[in-house]
This record gives C-alpha cells, sequence and structure tokens, in this order.
C-alpha cells in the first residue's frame, strides 16, 4: 500500500514540476517580449523570424491540403445530410461549429507539432549535448531569452495565423472544390456561413489558437533542454515532446470547448 | 591597476569529495599576461569554471570585476561575461549559424550597432584572425584551425578586458599555433589594459604569447 502510495504521490509531483516548467518557459517568453522587447533585439529577431519562417510559412502547403481535403468532405457531408432532415439552414452553422471551433485549430496544432514540434525538441536536444548552451551563456547570452523565447512565440504566431489560413480554405475551398454551386449560389453560402460566425466562435479559435502555440513551443522547448548527456535521449526526448504536445493540445481543447459552451 | 578577478580562500571538490585545489589566493590586473601552467586534469578546467561563473567555490570568494560570483544575479554575471572573452580548448560554435554570423552574434545580441555594422565588425576580425574559408558555411565541417580561428573571432570581436584561452596548442600544428596565439598576443599589446589569462602544460605550448607572470599548479596548490 505504502509503496503504490509512493508511487501515485511520485508520479503526481513529477506531473506538478513538468507543469511548472511549462508555465514558467510561457511566462518568461511572454515577458520577453512585453518587457525585454530591446534587450538582445537584432539577434532574438533572426531566430524568431526562422521559427515563424519554418513552423509558419513552410507549413502552407501541407495546410492547404489537409484544409482542402478536410472542407471537401465536410462540405459535401453537410450538403448531402442536412436536407434530408430538413437542415438546409443549418449549413453555415455547421461549418462554423465544425470547422472553426474545432477542426482549424487542432489541425493547425497537430501539424505545427508535426513538423515543427519535432524539430524544436531535437535540435535544441542536439545542441545541449554540444554544449552549444555553454557557448552561449559564455559571451553573456541567456539561452532562455536567445533560444527559448523566440521559439515559444513563434511558435505561438505560426499556429494563430495557420489556423485562420486552415479555416478560410477549408470553408471556401471546400465548397469550391465541392462544386456544390449549382445547388447554393456562392454569395448565399457566404452569407449563410457569415451569419453564424459570431464573438464566440472567433473568440474559441483565437484563444485556443494561441494557447496550443504556446503549449506546443513550451513543451518542446522543455523537452529539448532536458536532454542530459547521450544522443540516444534525443529521439527519446523528441517523442516525449509529440505525445506531451498532443496530450495538452486535446486537454485544453476539452477546457476552452467546455469555457465557451457554460457561459 | 585593481585587480579584475580575484580568488579568496578559494576551495573547489570534485565529485568524489576530494580537494581539486585548497585555500587558494589569487588576483589578477589589467595589463597582465598570465600563464597557468599545470599538467592536465590538475585543475585548470575547474579553475577556468570559476572565472566564467559556470561554477561556484565550495569554499572562499570569487570576485569578477570587483563582484562576488555567489552574489551576481543572471543579468550580472551576463554582463560580467560579455566583458570576457573565451577561447576554448575545443572551440564550440553555434551549429545553426553560419560562420560570419557566429562571429556576429555576440555584436548583434550586446551592442548597439547596426546590423550591417556588426557584420562589418565580424569581418573585419574574421579577416584579422587569418580566417580565409567561406563566411556562409555551417561550422560543422570546419577544420580545427579554422574552427579556432573562429572561436578566437568570436571571442575578441566584442574588445573585451579579460582574454581567457585555454591550451592553445591544442589540436594545432606549429605554424598555427603560432598564428592564433599571434592574434591574441597582438590583441594583448593593442589593448594594454586588457587581462590575458593562457592556460597551457608548459610555456612551450603558447606560441608567441609572452607571459609576464607564471603560475604552476601542483598537487593542488598554485606557486608563483
Amino acid at each position: 500500500m505504502i509503496k503504490i502510495l509512493r508511487y501515485l504521490g511520485s508520479a503526481v509531483l513529477s506531473r506538478i514540476s513538468a507543469l511548472s516548467d511549462i508555465w514558467e518557459i510561457i511566462a518568461f517568453s511572454l515577458y520577453s517580449l512585453v518587457f525585454r522587447f530591446k534587450k538582445g533585439r537584432k539577434a532574438t529577431k533572426s531566430v524568431l523570424l526562422k521559427q515563424i519562417y519554418f513552423a509558419g510559412f513552410e507549413a502552407v502547403p501541407i495546410v492547404s491540403w489537409i484544409a482542402l481535403a478536410l472542407g471537401i468532405i465536410i462540405v459535401t457531408q453537410s450538403f448531402s445530410i442536412l436536407p434530408k432532415v430538413g437542415g438546409e439552414g443549418l449549413i453555415g452553422d455547421i461549418l462554423v461549429w465544425v470547422v472553426i471551433r474545432e477542426i482549424g485549430p487542432i489541425f493547425s496544432a497537430i501539424i505545427v507539432v508535426a513538423r515543427s514540434g519535432t524539430a524544436i525538441a531535437s535540435e535544441l536536444g542536439s545542441m545541449k549535448i554540444s554544449k552549444e548552451l555553454t557557448a552561449l551563456e559564455i559571451i553573456g547570452i541567456d539561452p532562455m531569452h536567445y533560444l527559448i523565447a523566440p521559439r515559444v512565440i513563434g511558435t505561438c504566431i505560426s499556429v494563430f495565423v495557420l489556423t485562420f489560413y486552415f479555416e478560410i480554405i477549408a470553408v471556401l475551398g471546400g465548397y469550391l472544390l465541392a462544386g456544390f454551386g449549382k445547388r447554393m449560389t456562392f454569395s448565399v453560402y457566404i452569407a449563410d456561413v457569415l451569419a453564424s460566425l459570431g464573438f464566440a466562435e472567433i473568440g474559441s479559435s483565437v484563444l485556443k489558437s494561441v494557447l496550443f502555440g504556446l503549449i506546443i513551443g513550451a513543451v518542446c522547448c522543455l523537452n529539448g533542454m532536458k536532454v542530459q548527456r547521450s544522443i540516444t535521449e534525443i529521439p527519446q526526448r523528441t517523442t516525449k515532446a509529440v505525445i506531451g504536445s498532443f496530450k495538452a493540445v486535446f486537454l485544453i481543447d476539452a477546457v476552452v470547448t467546455l469555457i465557451f459552451f457554460m457561459f | 591597476m585593481p585587480a579584475i578577478i580575484e580568488l579568496e580562500e578559494v576551495t573547489v571538490y570534485n565529485e568524489d569529495g576530494r580537494a581539486v585545489f585548497e585555500d587558494v589566493n589569487l588576483n589578477f590586473s589589467g595589463g597582465q599576461c598570465v600563464l597557468i601552467a599545470a599538467p592536465p586534469a590538475s585543475g585548470k578546467g575547474a579553475l577556468l569554471k570559476l572565472l566564467s561563473g559556470h561554477a561556484l567555490p565550495d569554499k572562499g570568494v570569487v570576485h569578477l570585476f570587483g563582484k562576488d560570483t555567489r552574489r551576481l544575479t543572471k543579468t550580472g554575471l551576463n554582463d560580467a561575461r560579455k566583458r570576457m572573452g573565451f577561447i576554448l580548448q575545443d572551440p564550440i560554435l553555434i551549429s545553426n549559424l553560419k560562420v560570419i554570423e557566429n562571429v556576429a552574434l555576440p555584436l548583434l545580441y550586446h551592442s548597439e550597432l547596426t546590423a550591417d555594422e556588426c557584420y562589418n565588425e565580424a569581418l573585419k576580425m574574421l579577416d584579422l584572425a587569418g580566417f580565409a574559408g567561406d563566411l556562409w558555411v555551417l561550422p560543422g565541417l570546419l577544420p580545427v584551425y579554422a574552427r579556432k580561428s573562429v572561436a578566437a573571432a568570436k571571442a575578441l570581436v566584442m574588445g573585451p578586458e579579460v582574454i581567457v584561452c585555454e591550451n592553445p596548442a591544442h589540436g594545432l600544428n606549429e605554424d598555427e599555433l603560432a598564428h592564433l596565439s599571434g592574434i591574441i598576443a597582438g590583441y594583448h599589446l593593442s589593448h594594454p589594459a586588457s587581462l590575458l589569462i593562457v592556460t597551457a602544460r608548459d610555456e612551450t605550448e603558447i606560441g608567441a604569447i609572452k607571459p609576464g607572470r607564471t603560475i604552476h599548479i601542483q598537487d593542488g596548490r598554485f606557486r608563483e
């Protein structure tokens, strides 16, 4: 019994410690963005732009493909099922609920974790092994400020922008490619979608994408920084970064959805 | 000149609890060129860790620029480090930055210069350090001498008040050592207030550097 309690206690403590580390990284990144914006700006701006380029801009083709495919599926299903139950008027609502509230933020986050989360964790792990973090400290540069904060903020901006790009492509591209112009004119379709868009829908999408971006950046950076001595730790930590990011993203999604449902 | 670095009654233990050195009192002033001569694994690395603030003494006090390293905040420590240039035995460069970006990084981060001015300064310093390769390659596959040249340029680009050079002969042939040590000695001569600390096995391994003071470490004891 004592062994079980000890095991549970240790598991709970390690979770609390990990959450505290993640919170510390997010808080430090936001603090750096707001209050240390000018410090080392020329150097950190370059890291931030590279992160946005790799995590955001380079993800545009894959986001486009997935958004188009899902858009076609959702638009087709909506047009085929709703008229049978007399719910033609709900097409706009369904699209907004499914694409903008849920699928947009979630899929953008999944794509960023798969493409960039792994890259962040493995790159930082490799830099840690080769003592590059010490090399930065030795020239008076705080690795948290130079390496971590721009990556977390860059990931957040990328997920935020990709989410809205995904939603536009899914809603518009899905309609156009699915060839439903004969059943419903484009202007009516857009008017229907826009009529269903309210503060809650946009707010939910914005909040989720920002939180997902911050948590993905922090979890992946934390796992990269946890590599200690051996190169074999890098793939282990990369896997943990991906799994940890997914767990956090789906948990946050559930909590934000519940909050918006209750209020 | 006032002491830039002071060690008072400093004791450092290794992981086994054995004393690396005990009750050491040392001070280094601006303008000095000091050789720390000792065989491998005799405590030079531990001393360099104290000087860079990467380790704290188990007993005693280390003052960097008049400040106790134990009381320095992270920012205070970084402020002290940007006044120092370290040329380590195994030069560590940032793997995802090109050669010129590596050298310009301290200026880009710490100085008020524009990015173009930072790159121009980096270019001048690389030229001075004798780097003849491609400036826009990642440093991963550079030979040892080229890496050491880049590391020396990076260490000197900020115009440091303290230069710490660890085992300059390591991995270099005689000509390469003569050239690299000439650059370091030249910097010290052109900045008369700077402090140059070199660690090596003995005087034969420091090339063109002419120490005015030699400290030997033997069996955990420092003697001049």
